[in-house]
């Protein structure tokens, strides 16, 4: 097996037994970037000299005795909105073509402490907006098995680094399914984390009471090891959660677990065969695995993807208006102050980020307010509300992760609302800040399908455990 | 609205965005339809344990230099920008 092959725990046991080098495995993963990456287009940047300097000192710090962390050594990379120091960072967009990061992020400064070797800054759609990678400013990322498709997105760069072996684990954030459709669509497992358990210091904000770091890895156990990292309490976001630390817990079977199908989602017309055959065929392993199934009714499930797509907007229209051609990025000089800002924004911003911060500002407006953004809200408590009775009678929910596998290139480009309905069954999981995963299931060597575990709050370790066991009994690993 | 929001659209464009509105609004009003009498607009519980204070950093020269070499447009260590009172030349 190639190095670039191996699993992050796999890679950890044999660096520390000694049998291979964190140089060896950056080198094999910068030579798979090499050789994939012209056509597949996932990396925006790639940081060879730094990744193999820190290499080295990684093999220096075993050779000497010492360890930095679980991710001693292991090469990740990370999606192009989250800020490291003095490299580039640009959202993915024009508007902030140049702009170099004065400070390191929460999560990637966690990374580095912990002796991660950083291989570079993966491509998303624009500001995180899209579900396909095809709204980069810098050109689409394509899926590895089939270069005419889209990997999904917006973390479709990371996603691909996984599949196609360029990393041993990356970055994504995740607003309204955006860690894990891309997962779903590449065939590797995507963690959002419940909202608060991973600092958003130094992520490019897009909608801040939605949006959430997470990683994207080849196993569940992989995505544990790097939760473990980057999660904690940040003085520097003070809505990360006063609670108990993540930990792993890998039982023996789902014995005594209930999962429960919200008819909801399973009901549903829309969905592609070749997804519900996948994922009915994925609950009935997780049933040979012990779990109890049972039907639930999730109400309000139905209207998560309308107030997603009020609420979002909002912030986003907020957010985005720092953008504004002053203090960064591009600025297009116009006669008078309003219109440079008015020019750099249009310039430097593409038509799906205009889209968005034009629906956020007139919900936003007054006489509008009312029945958009503050309805918008009362329904987020009633959605809520409706996943706190849920999670009374069952462990877990499960549903598809999308409706669809991915699609073609340029396929839903021209018809916004057809986009954004691929992002169906994720969205309700932002609006309620639970925990959720996507697992890659067994489907008969067609296109990659996903299936979404979601706990309740802050119950990672139940959402990766059922993860694992679901590898287990689909032999993937 | 695209004023309000400092878009400079264009004729082309500008129709274009409301069109796609003319799609999208209809599904999001959806939400109008559900009753929510009674119901509280989700707020998270607040975590602020006390108010920061409003002090200036130190950073060190590196930050500092990364922070002024993204200014567009620099005149020493300032920020040079258009003046907000100036009225364009006719």
């Amino acid at each position: 097996m190639l190095l670039n092959e191996l699993t992050i725990a796999e890679a950890r046991r044999l660096l520390d037994s000694g049998e291979i080098t964190a140089r060896a495995l950056t080198q094999a993963c910068l030579d798979q970037i090499r050789s994939l990456d012209g056509a597949l287009h996932a990396f925006l940047e790639v940081y060879e000299e730094d990744a193999l300097q820190e290499a080295d000192r990684s093999d220096a710090r075993r050779q000497a005795g010492q360890m930095a962390g679980v991710l001693d050594g292991i090469p990740l990379a990370i999606k192009d909105n989250m800020l490291s120091q003095g490299k580039a960072c640009t959202s993915g967009s024009k508007i902030l073509q140049g702009h170099v990061s004065a400070y390191d992020s929460t999560v990637v400064a966690k990374l580095k402490a912990a002796g991660a070797v950083i291989l570079g800054r993966t491509n998303m759609d624009e500001f995180a907006m899209g579900s396909s990678t095809e709204r980069s400013a810098y050109g689409p990322t394509r899926h590895p098995r089939d270069p005419e498709r889209v990997p999904g997105g917006s973390s479709g760069g990371s996603a691909v680094a996984v599949a196609a072996n360029m990393c041993l684990g990356a970055l994504g954030s995740d607003t309204g399914g955006s860690i894990r459709q891309p997962a779903a669509f590449c065939g590797v497992v995507g963690l959002k984390p419940t909202y608060g358990r991973v600092s958003r210091y130094g992520l490019m904000a897009m909608a801040s009471s939605l949006d959430q770091i997470g990683p994207m890895t080849k196993t569940a156990e992989d995505a544990a090891m790097i939760l473990h990292v980057i999660q904690g309490q940040d003085a520097n976001d003070q809505t990360t959660g006063e609670v108990e630390l993540f930990n792993p817990k890998w039982t023996e079977s789902l014995k005594g677990v209930r999962i429960g199908l919200p008819k909801q989602a399973w009901g549903m017309d829309g969905v592609q065969e070749a997804v519900r055959d996948a994922t009915l065929d994925a609950v009935n392993q997780l049933k040979n695995k012990g779990a109890e199934i049972v039907e639930i009714d999730l109400p309000y499930a139905d209207e998560a993807l309308a107030v997603y797509y009020v609420l979002m907007p909002c912030e986003v229209s907020a957010n985005l208006s720092r953008f504004d051609g002053m203090r960064y990025g591009l600025r297009q000089q116009a006669p008078s102050l309003f219109e440079t800002y008015a020019a750099s924004r249009a310039q430097g911003l593409g038509d799906e980020v205009m889209r968005r911060i034009l629906l956020g500002t007139f919900a936003l407006s007054s006489g509008y307010i009312d029945a958009y953004y503050v309805q918008a809200k009362k329904v987020q408590t009633l959605i809520r509300r409706g996943y706190e009775e849920a999670f009374k009678s069952v462990d877990l929910i499960v549903t598809p992760t999308a409706p669809t596998t991915a699609f073609k290139l340029g396929e839903k480009t021209n018809d916004p609302l057809a986009m954004y309905l691929e992002d169906i069954f994720t969205v309700s999981i932002n609006v309620a800040g639970l925990p959720a995963v996507s697992v890659p299931c067994d489907n008969n060597g067609g296109m990659p399908v996903g299936l979404q575990i979601i706990g309740p709050w802050f119950d990672e370790k139940s959402v990766l455990n059922a993860a694992r066991h679901y590898e287990l009994a689909a032999q993937k690993i | 609205m695209a004023k309000l929001a400092r878009l400079d659209l264009g004729e082309e464009k500008l129709e274009a965005v409301t069109k796609d509105f003319d799609s999208i609004l209809p599904y999001v009003e959806r939400i109008q339809a559900i009753d929510t009498s009674g119901v509280e607009p989700f707020a998270m519980p607040s975590k602020a344990r006390g108010w920061r204070q409003d002090r200036a950093m130190e950073v060190d020269d590196y930050t500092r230099e990364l922070i002024l070499s993204n200014f567009p447009e620099r005149s020493g260590d300032l920020l040079a920008a258009p003046g907000v009172f100036e009225t364009p030349k006719k």
